[in-house]
């Protein structure tokens, strides 16, 4: 009795389910970010200039939707942070991008290389700098908001997270907010281009200044425990091998699961060793700083994702006297207060709205000068589209914009050289200020080859 | 016989007419939602199935677990490696996260024998917060808190390299890659539920059932106490281990901060808000969960609010186990009866 029931409700159900299986989804339903109707289309490949070669939408993307992103002239452009907990002090990187994009709006837009001005439109999202929330957030963006390229977006762990879905998608990352040596596998994965120096440059660079004072230096090294910290810890070992220098003790601290690296500090002071290399961000990094007990005195080198008035402040006083790397103007000091572009960008910042507390904050100058980065492919882009915008910051020659230092230049060619940023200067914490102790070093072409 | 049957026909077809539409709602849903909606309700998936794991341990037997994150993540990771090192296909993969995770299930459900109640909740509770730091301790397998990708040998830029895991549809399908995946893990949760639905109407769910009313009169009764909560505890893990299987494949990469505490406690709020010791509860629980994070929380709350998401989620927790403690499923039954009764009295004689 119960038989022919069933029978005819897995009918009924077969046939539901083949009938709309067979349908298949309306065109109309598709993904947000297909646009073909924006006015800026131009019938592009992608082929800009001469780093055509590098990327080929043709061939790469299996469903490329080059102006996906612009609606007339205003192009979306999506960011993922931490907006709370420990790390929200990137939260300001994302404030200066967005100080940066009103300031662009205001001064009216940009003129790209297509001839046309566009305005900025940016979509903010908050992964608490968990890398599990990363890939949700970024889908959201792609997916749902139909972003352009995302631009600045926070944290080695969290680009990694969305890494081969972004270039999957075809869809741009640009100035990615670390310097992970990861991004420097630009054959790999040419639509990410990061937006710091490569954490081995850095390291390296600071070494190679080191060197010279103390040829036998012994290093406790507190590294992140992620591709971030373990970038420091790759390069400094490869650094110090076949030299006198010395990695004395090594402490990793785990981003996610530690508050406090005190204990970390503690047993790196007693490891008698003379430099002490903070290779990890956030709040924990100038919380380092003040757990370095008083009977302990090492030569500190802060990471570049430290050296911020910010983050400094919150040594309590222990920042006297640490070193770091610098590549950008700092609108804290009262010596690049004098340069045209800062005074600039304190006018424009205030303008956009930021706090004259987060102008000389550092953090934000990092967000601004990503904003840059992403406004200067525009300008040289001969079409604004994704691949011809990605491949223009891969052949870039002699460029300098934005907050980087005067004596920096941005030289890129394709997976051979994909770092931007690779001129690096010693700077040392004076009376509260960053003050330089080396000229900048270029070690443009070589950041791959410095990883270890 | 023809006369009996004639007016039940209508009544079991107004019975069967709810899970008609449930099947086919979830058959047409990706049809009508965007690629974006498609990919969140596949992500619901995996949850639902831990949650049904949950909800035989602890809606039927009565054995509280607060570990059964772990044992998603230890699912997560086998099967993230097999696929890795071995390259077997993704099903293949899955069923050996779920054999693992039968093993640690039983292995957990051996001193379960004699922990109860709180302590046992207690035990699971170590089980669960030391996970993620084995998985930190192991970085070099495991790829510690970065993650580590779930790949295979795909060909990119003129060149063979290891990639991220896709679901490519059969070209006869028709079908999207996001339609695709959500088909493949929707089927999956069915064999699932069916085998949950299978065992808990047999002679053993009857003795599931019976250990948590009282486990010496179950005992007494001739049921096997030892070994059914042993089974149950590695059915349970398998799950969840399925589940976390999924979720490896979904995202195409593992990470300890996906296995923490809180995934275990959404796997409760799941089965509390759907229903306990109810087979579509923990479904229920796991598409309102899904629907908070990725409605409320992402698309409604303002910016300001949304560090207060989990406040909002624990509130509406408390409201639910105080307005309806059976949850959904189990109050819809009760409300259900209360009317069929209050009809019934209306249409007996005096």
């Amino acid at each position: 009795m119960h038989r022919p029931l069933t029978v005819r409700l897995a009918a009924l159900l077969a046939a539901t389910t083949l009938v709309v299986t067979a349908c298949g989804r309306d065109d109309g339903t598709d993904s947000a970010t297909t646009d073909d109707t924006t006015e800026t289309t131009t019938a592009d490949d992608g082929s800009g200039g001469e780093a055509a070669a590098f990327i080929n939408p043709d061939e790469d993307c299996d469903d490329y939707q080059g102006t996906a992103g612009i609606e007339g002239t205003t192009i979306k452009i999506g960011t993922v942070r931490p907006a709370a907990g420990p790390y929200a002090i990137y939260d300001k990187v994302t404030a200066g991008l967005d100080a940066f994009v009103t300031a662009t709006n205001n001064k009216g837009g940009v003129k790209a290389g297509d001839g046309k001005t566009y305005t900025l439109e940016l979509v903010k999202e908050d992964d608490a700098y968990d890398p599990a929330q990363t890939p949700a957030k970024v889908q959201k963006l792609v997916e749902q908001d139909g972003v352009f390229a995302i631009v600045g977006q926070i944290g080695t762990a969290n680009n990694l997270a969305v890494r081969e879905t972004l270039n999957d998608a075809c869809v741009p990352s640009i100035a990615l907010a670390t310097g992970s040596t990861e991004w420097g596998k630009a054959d790999e994965f040419p639509w990410f281009i990061g937006g710091l120096p490569s954490y081995a440059t850095e390291a390296v660079a600071f070494l190679d200044w080191l060197k010279t004072d103390q040829p036998a230096a012994k290093i406790a090294l507190l590294y992140q425990d992620d591709d971030f910290g373990k970038a420091y810890q790759a390069a400094i070992a490869k650094y110090v091998e076949g030299t006198e220098m010395t990695i004395a003790a090594e402490q990793a601290f785990n981003p996610l699961n530690e508050t406090s690296p005190e204990s970390k500090v503690a047993d790196l002071a007693s490891s008698g060793a003379d430099v002490f290399f903070v290779g990890i961000g956030g709040a924990p990094c100038p919380a380092a700083l003040r757990s370095v007990p008083a009977s302990w005195t090492p030569l500190t080198y802060v990471s570049i994702t430290c050296a911020s008035k910010t983050a400094m402040s919150l040594a309590q006083g222990k920042d006297e006297g640490v070193y770091s790397t610098q590549a950008t103007m700092d609108p804290a000091s009262t010596e690049d207060q004098a340069d045209e572009r800062v005074q600039a960008f304190i006018a424009d910042a205030g303008a956009a709205g930021m706090a004259q507390a987060d102008i000389e904050g550092g953090v934000t100058t990092a967000g601004w000068n990503f904003g840059a980065i992403f406004v200067r492919a525009l300008e040289l882009a001969p079409t604004v589209d994704r691949a011809t915008v990605m491949n223009t910051l891969y052949s870039m020659e002699g460029e300098n914009f934005g907050m980087l230092r005067p004596e920096v230049q941005v030289n890129t060619d394709g997976a051979e050289d994909p770092w931007l940023i690779e001129d690096l200067r010693i700077i040392k914490r004076v009376g509260g200020q960053w003050t330089k102790v080396a000229d900048s070093v270029s070690y443009d072409g070589q950041s791959n080859d410095l990883a270890g | 016989m023809s006369t009996t049957a004639a007016p039940g026909v209508p009544a079991r077809l107004l019975r069967a007419a709810p899970w008609v539409a449930l099947v086919v709602v979830l058959v047409v849903l990706p049809q009508v939602l965007q690629p974006y909606w498609v990919n969140r309700v596949t992500g619901w998936i995996p949850l639902a199935i831990a949650a049904l794991g949950l909800n035989l341990l602890t809606g039927y037997n009565g054995q509280i677990s607060v570990g059964h994150g772990a044992l998603y993540g230890l699912g997560a990771y086998a099967t993230a490696l097999v696929v890795n090192e071995w390259d077997w296909p993704f099903l293949a993969a899955i069923a050996v996260g779920a054999v693992v995770c039968f093993g640690a299930g039983v292995v957990i459900g051996l001193p379960a024998l004699r922990i109860k109640g709180l302590y046992l909740a207690l035990v699971t509770l170590a089980v669960a917060t030391l996970f993620p730091q084995l998985v930190e301790q192991f970085s070099d397998t495991t790829g510690g808190t970065t993650g580590l990708a779930v790949t295979s040998l795909q060909e990119y830029r003129g060149r063979m390299r290891e990639r991220s895991v896709k679901f490519e549809p059969p070209e006869w399908t028709g079908l999207a890659a996001d339609q695709w995946r959500y088909y493949l893990f929707l089927a999956l949760a069915a064999v699932c539920f069916v085998i949950v639905a299978n065992i808990v109407s047999s002679r053993v769910g009857r003795s599931l059932v019976a250990i948590r009313d009282n486990e010496v009169a179950a005992e007494v009764s001739g049921v096997n106490v030892a070994a059914t909560k042993v089974f149950t505890f590695g059915i349970s893990a398998a799950l969840a281990g399925v589940g976390g299987g999924l979720l490896a494949l979904y995202n195409a990469r593992v990470s300890s901060g996906s296995f923490t505490l809180a995934v275990s406690l959404y796997f409760l709020v799941a089965v509390v808000l759907g229903g306990p010791a109810t087979t579509l509860g923990p479904a229920l629980g796991a598409v309102l969960y899904g629907l908070f994070k990725d409605v409320v929380e992402a698309e409604v709350l303002p910016e300001a609010w949304k560090p207060a998401s989990p406040l909002l989620l624990g509130a509406l927790l408390v409201v639910t186990v105080l307005v309806a403690p059976g949850g959904i499923v189990g109050t819809t039954r009760q409300v259900r009866a209360r009317f069929t009764a209050r009809r019934l009295r209306g249409t007996t004689p005096p």
